[in-house]
């Protein structure tokens, strides 16, 4: 069994059958649907980075570089009246994305620690104003999106991407296909020795492994993760533009997946409904619902000392 | 670029560097000491400044906001210290980073219920509106030289009280063993609320000196505290003379290539912390 506590068993099982029926429930309310849709996501990003920061144990605060490069590539490698195949696409974005994170992560991973949180905060600073100030790029306004691409596999297509629905359960698979992933990698050899390479760097150095390739594989996995994720999200509002690739977004992430549980994974499924859900139930109450979220993340952070994740499993855990 | 423009630009590099000198300096002092990394730093800067504003437009008088201000900043400090950050100090670095994202959302959206999200400006005082010649056709505001002899003056004080006094003593031995210092018989706990309140307060005190030479608008503290951060990882974190040299470094290529290449202007300074660190992975003079 790849899910080994019983907390994580019981969640995701009522994740994915309430996710399974949400469009059932709220057919006629493609707002809702579309709010949906964009926490799976999220998950699938906030998943991407809690493999990265709690099990590989490389803290990035520039994770949005490649959310934001998944988005920007659709639109740059794709002609602009014609929709294509999207799994051929979406191979290809991944590819190219894989090829930057492998750039990016030779560069990075020279630093550690502290230092290493500042040079991706600063890679991905650098992307930002890159596109922020291109004129080709659409500079602050970004890229639009006209056609949506199609989806057929060997001339089956049961998606359409135009119909909210679809898309619901286009990024439900996703949000299902990076949790086993994530979990598959992380029970094989690869997995442990890059666990072990960050409980113990100089053991596991000592063991004979070359630590920075298993950091850098880990980080190429990662990024690329990201970069489908920013692809769907672009796909879904049919634009991408510089705000993608903040800082402010991987912060966002970080308190997710932290809220979450870091290093469960599951938690940052959990993490992601829970901000997304304050965020929305605050906006609605008052103006200065960021003053509420302040306040929400302050108690989250004294109170609960391993996320959400770890509240649940004092709980339910013997 | 004729040399007229040249020492202007220099001039405004240097004098720009000296500000973020001062914003950086509490960001790698509370690091170096205490370990905490504070997101929300760049949130004080913020509250220096639009505090300023708002008690010239009460009292009508420059000092005497300034000083109110950075009262207030300290107290604020302080409470800050004692209310949150002390519970964190056996924490890991996420934890803090978790913190002060919060705190980063608290502050903005104070300062939208209390000021509103208009942009404000504070009139330069009287006594340092005017303009020193510089050329036949160009001069320098007073206000900037005054406000780069003040950054230049703190810069000044705090190395004197960190390598000179009893009180810059325990912070360096507190930053190089806690458990010793705490054995010696010192309070190390009203020691680090000490220091957190001096950073919030250098920060405040940036903002306030600021405040006459450019706008106040919300989220400004963010995009300082980014060029803080790059600032204090070029200077290496923790050293408050790798913060001086880097400032300097920041502030004058900033400046630069602002003139000479307006389209990557924004990049530079990434593109420079980035090369420094592939040089030294530690940061100029690391620890």
């Amino acid at each position: 069994m790849i899910f080994e506590k019983r907390t994580e068993r019981i969640f995701l099982a009522i994740f994915f059958v309430i996710a399974l029926c949400i469009p059932l429930f709220l057919e006629d309310n493609s707002f809702f649907v579309g709010k949906a849709t964009t926490i799976l996501i999220l998950a699938v990003f906030v998943m991407s980075l809690d493999f990265l920061v709690g099990r590989v144990g490389l803290v990035t605060l520039g994770h949005a570089l490649f959310y934001g490069l998944g988005g920007y590539l659709f639109v740059i490698v794709t002609p602009e009246y014609e929709a294509v195949n999207f799994w051929i696409y979406a191979m290809y974005i991944m590819g190219i994305s894989a090829l930057v994170a492998l750039v990016v992560g030779v560069v990075v991973l020279r630093t550690s620690g502290i230092y290493f949180i500042m040079i991706t905060l600063a890679i991905s600073q650098m992307a930002y104003y890159f596109f922020f100030d291109s004129l080709e790029f659409g500079g602050n306004d970004g890229l639009f999106i006209f056609m949506k691409p199609e989806t057929s596999i060997f001339g089956l297509n049961f998606l359409n991407l135009d119909n909210p629905t679809h898309f619901y359960y286009l990024s439900l698979l996703a949000v299902l296909v990076t949790l086993l992933a994530i979990k598959i990698i992380l029970r094989s050899r690869f997995g442990r020795i890059v666990e072990a390479s960050r409980l113990n760097p100089e053991r596991t150095e000592a063991l004979g492994y070359n630590i920075f390739a298993f950091r850098l594989i880990s980080y190429i996995i990662g990024s690329t993760l990201a970069a489908y994720a920013g692809l769907l999200f672009a796909l879904q509002y049919g634009y991408v533009n510089p705000q993608f690739m903040t800082w402010e977004m991987s912060g966002t992430a970080l308190v997710m997946s932290i809220l979450g549980g870091m290093g469960t994974i599951y938690g940052a499924i959990l993490g992601t409904i829970t901000y997304e859900g304050l965020q929305y139930f605050f906006e609605h109450m008052s103006e200065d619902w960021m003053l509420f979220m302040g306040g929400a993340i302050i108690l989250m952070v004294l109170l609960l000392r391993k996320g959400l994740a770890g509240y649940l499993e004092k709980l339910l855990e013997k | 670029m004729s040399t007229e423009l040249f020492f202007v630009q220099l001039i405004n590099g240097l004098q720009y560097g000296l500000l973020l000198f001062l914003i950086a300096s509490g960001l790698t002092l509370v690091f170096g000491v205490m370990g905490i990394l504070n997101l929300a730093h760049g949130s004080m800067y913020m509250v220096g400044a639009y505090l300023v504003w708002y008690f010239v437009a009460v009292t009508g008088s420059f000092t005497v906001s300034a000083i109110l201000s950075a009262v207030i900043a300290l107290g604020l400090g302080i409470v800050i210290e004692r209310v949150l950050i002390q519970r964190l100090y056996n924490r890991n670095h996420l934890d803090q980073v978790l913190l002060t994202i919060g705190m980063i959302f608290v502050f903005n959206s104070l300062q939208s219920i209390l000021w509103g999200n208009d942009p404000y400006g504070v009139a330069v005082p009287d006594a340092l509106s005017g303009s020193v010649p510089f050329t036949d056709n160009s001069s320098y505001p007073v206000y900037r030289i005054f406000a780069a002899f003040i950054c230049i003056a703190i810069a000044a004080a705090l190395y004197f009280v960190v390598s000179k006094t009893r009180l810059g003593m325990l912070i360096r031995a507190g930053e190089s063993n806690r458990e010793m210092v705490e054995a010696l018989g010192v309070n190390i706990k009203s020691l680090y609320t000490i220091v957190f309140a001096i950073g919030v307060m250098l920060a405040a005190v940036s903002g306030i000196i600021a405040a006459p030479m450019r706008s106040i608008v919300p989220g400004m503290g963010e995009s300082v505290l980014i060029t803080c951060f790059v600032v204090v990882v070029i200077g290496g974190m923790g050293s408050i003379k790798g913060a001086f040299v880097g400032a300097l470094l920041v502030g004058v290529i900033s400046t630069f290539a602002a003139v000479l290449m307006p389209t990557m202007s924004n990049m530079i300074i990434y593109i420079f912390m980035i090369l420094v660190l592939l040089v030294k992975p530690q940061g100029l003079f690391a620890k």
